[in-house]
């Protein structure tokens, strides 16, 4: 290949990983969190008498009856949840979705839970689920905005096309030297290459995740789009024919739900049907109307699931017919088996817990790709100090772009990791204590995050670093202690949940701390000890 | 060594890039109708969905591409012959 188009690709390469990669860090960090969405919600969700127990298969008709009977509204779309877990109601759960709002936007939306007391007598009661693990899959998913809307998922659509360039183009760079530089990291003097080897090793390394991600979170931005674009295009204006039944009469009495099936027959045909089908929950859908249908959701821990939580089969909740099997994994055709595939590789919805684990620590690797890129693209505009300097010079100023390039770098990358870190904290701290603890999870994030980007731009990326990477320890190590002080000192009103995945959010949380202590030390070395003309270096005194 | 210099590449960023941005998209609308029409026995629904998946590999391969062309000319030439092709033969399979 000419030398030219390696030069080309460089520029192509450094300018849109530059212009995306504090956005995609933040989408990257909150994105392997993200994995554990839901230990996560468990861990926020204080114990109440209404959550934390599974309502026993028997009474759930009786639930269901007296739910419908007092609250139509619910029969359009309501849960029944068969596991128990810390977030999850005792019973059946729904919500009123705000008239227009955004489909992919349930900030807005009122939760209700239906139980059965002790007497059988069905009782109904808002609930206020915590939305932290809501609030860091949004960050995630628009790339560290505050709501996943239209024009948010267009600013996202426009990061993942540059980062889709960006990992074409670092490849196409990579590849002439691929050979040599693959399996060499020169660790030593030259730091500048050892970064350049480290970057290009974990680059390669997780190449095929990368591609899936960007692409996926291409498609995640503009489906919408494409799919209008192509109705009218290629579909004939036929698009919207292909997901109705069509045959259903338009107006049809409404139906008695005391007429369905049982629940635990619906799930007995949803076992005959698929054996390896692990049900965790039943989602009934207009449950009075003509196409009255019941998502029997879950895993299957053969296949892939097409969905973050899962995949489902559709029955009939009055005949028990199997309806439809296009989102039951390990059961869908080739082609929906396909579609699926894509959601699962970019939701790690496979092979159970130990690829969630993978995915985190490769999520994590690409939050550090994003980070060591920007490392790469200051130390590049590094004025050095003259070669026959003695030592009775001072040090030469470094430039402004590469200064603040730096300063936004420390700051964003390492604010959005403190903020997330506080937030979840708070969800402990200030329940029961504050009105809208929701709205104060985004208020405490954005407030660390734009006060580390003002630390960072006005001590520079130096020291910002050191103070950033202490305080992402304190507020990591904070997550596993609230949970010790709740545990020991029960009046303060805090809880400890029991449970593995509850714990296991406390002891990734301190494993976190202990990493953050490590690279507060290495940067602190760097900053005493490092060269001093660099933007990273708090020596004031002579080389 | 080779003496004869081969010409320089055109860098024409804006050019370049608007070609990719551009007809990189209609070329992905136009690969996917081609898929759609050559996978007739899919049912739509999950036809539409791949024909759907298929739209951002073509469209972020080729505005990753086309910084190989010499010049934003040949980036608009190539592309936008891709495009007639690709449409040439989607507006055959319909008549056919």
């Amino acid at each position: 290949m000419r030398s030219e188009f390696i030069r080309i690709y460089k520029s192509v390469h450094t300018w849109t990983g530059i212009v995306a990669g504090m956005a995609l860090f933040i989408a990257f960090y909150a994105g392997a969190i993200t994995l554990f969405k839901e230990p996560l919600a468990r861990w926020a969700t204080p114990p109440s008498a209404t959550h934390g127990t599974a309502v026993p298969l028997d009474q759930a008709p009786n639930l269901i009856a007296q739910t419908l009977r007092d609250h139509p509204a619910a029969a359009k779309d309501f849960r029944l949840h068969l596991k128990a877990a810390e977030h999850l109601p005792s019973g059946l759960a729904w919500q009123v979705l705000e008239a227009g709002a955004d489909d992919h936007d349930h900030s807005s939306a009122r939760h209700f839970v239906a139980t059965l007391d002790t007497g059988g007598v069905a009782r109904v009661e808002a609930a206020h689920p915590s939305r932290l693990a809501e609030f860091i899959d949004t960050l995630h998913r628009v790339v560290g905005l505050p709501v996943d809307t239209d024009p948010n998922r267009w600013i996202m659509g426009i990061i993942a096309a540059l980062y889709a360039v960006a990992l074409v183009s670092g490849v196409i760079v990579l590849l002439p030297s691929l050979v040599k530089d693959l399996f060499a990291l020169r660790v030593g003097r030259n730091l500048k290459r050892m970064w350049l080897d480290a970057h290009n090793v974990v680059g390669i390394v997780s190449l095929p995740f990368h591609v899936v991600m960007a692409l996926t979170a291409v498609v995640f931005a503009y489906h919408d789009g494409f799919y209008f674009i192509q109705d009218k295009l290629i579909h004939d204006g036929k698009w919207a024919t292909a997901f109705s039944s069509g045959g259903a009469p338009a107006k049809a009495p409404p139906r008695d739900p005391a007429a369905m099936r049982p629940p635990a027959e619906l799930l007995a045909s949803a076992q005959d049907f698929s054996p390896s089908f692990q049900a965790t929950s039943l989602q009934y859908l207009n449950v009075t109307g003509p196409r009255a249908a019941v998502r029997v959701w879950g895993h299957d821990p053969t296949a892939h699931s097409p969905r973050f939580v899962g995949g489902f089969v559709a029955i009939d909740p009055y005949s028990g017919k199997i309806m439809n099997v296009d989102f039951l994994p390990g059961r869908q055709s080739l082609p929906n088996a396909i579609v699926s595939s894509f959601f699962a590789l970019h939701f790690g919805t496979f092979g159970g817990t130990p690829v969630q684990w993978m995915y985190f620590l490769l999520g994590l690797a690409g939050a550090w790709l994003f980070y060591s890129g920007n490392l790469l693209w200051v130390e590049t505009r590094r004025i050095k100090a003259a070669r026959d300097d003695d030592g009775s010079h001072y040090p030469p100023a470094q430039r402004r772009d590469a200064r603040w390039m730096a300063a936004a770098t420390v700051g964003i990358c390492l604010g959005a990791v403190c903020g997330i870190s506080l937030t979840i904290v708070a969800a402990k701290w200030l329940h029961g204590r504050v009105d809208d603890l929701n709205a104060w999870h985004q208020v405490l994030y954005y407030a660390v995050f734009f006060g580390a980007l003002a630390w960072a731009f006005g001590i520079g990326a130096a020291r910002a670093a050191i103070h950033l990477l202490r305080l992402a320890a304190v507020f990591t190590f904070a997550i596993p202690l609230t949970s010790l002080l709740a545990w020991l000192l029960p009046s303060l009103g805090m809880w400890t949940h029991g449970s593995a995945a509850t714990l296991g959010v406390d002891a990734t949380a301190l494993a976190g701390g202990l990493g953050f202590v490590w690279l507060a030390r290495a940067t602190t070395r760097r900053a005493m000890q490092g060269s001093t003309d660099s933007v990273w270096s708090i020596r004031r005194e002579k080389s | 060594m080779n003496t004869a210099k081969p010409k320089a590449i055109a860098h024409d960023w804006f050019s370049k890039t608007l070609a990719g941005t551009l007809l990189g998209f209609t070329l992905s609308i136009g690969c996917a109708g081609l898929f759609n029409a050559l996978a007739g026995d899919m049912p739509l629904g999950v036809r539409g969905q791949l024909a759907m998946w298929l739209t951002a590999p073509v469209w972020k391969g080729a505005l990753s591409g086309v910084y190989f062309f010499r010049d934003g000319k040949r980036a608009w030439a190539w592309l936008g012959g891709a495009n007639l092709l690709v449409f040439g033969l989607l507006a055959a399979l319909r008549l056919g």
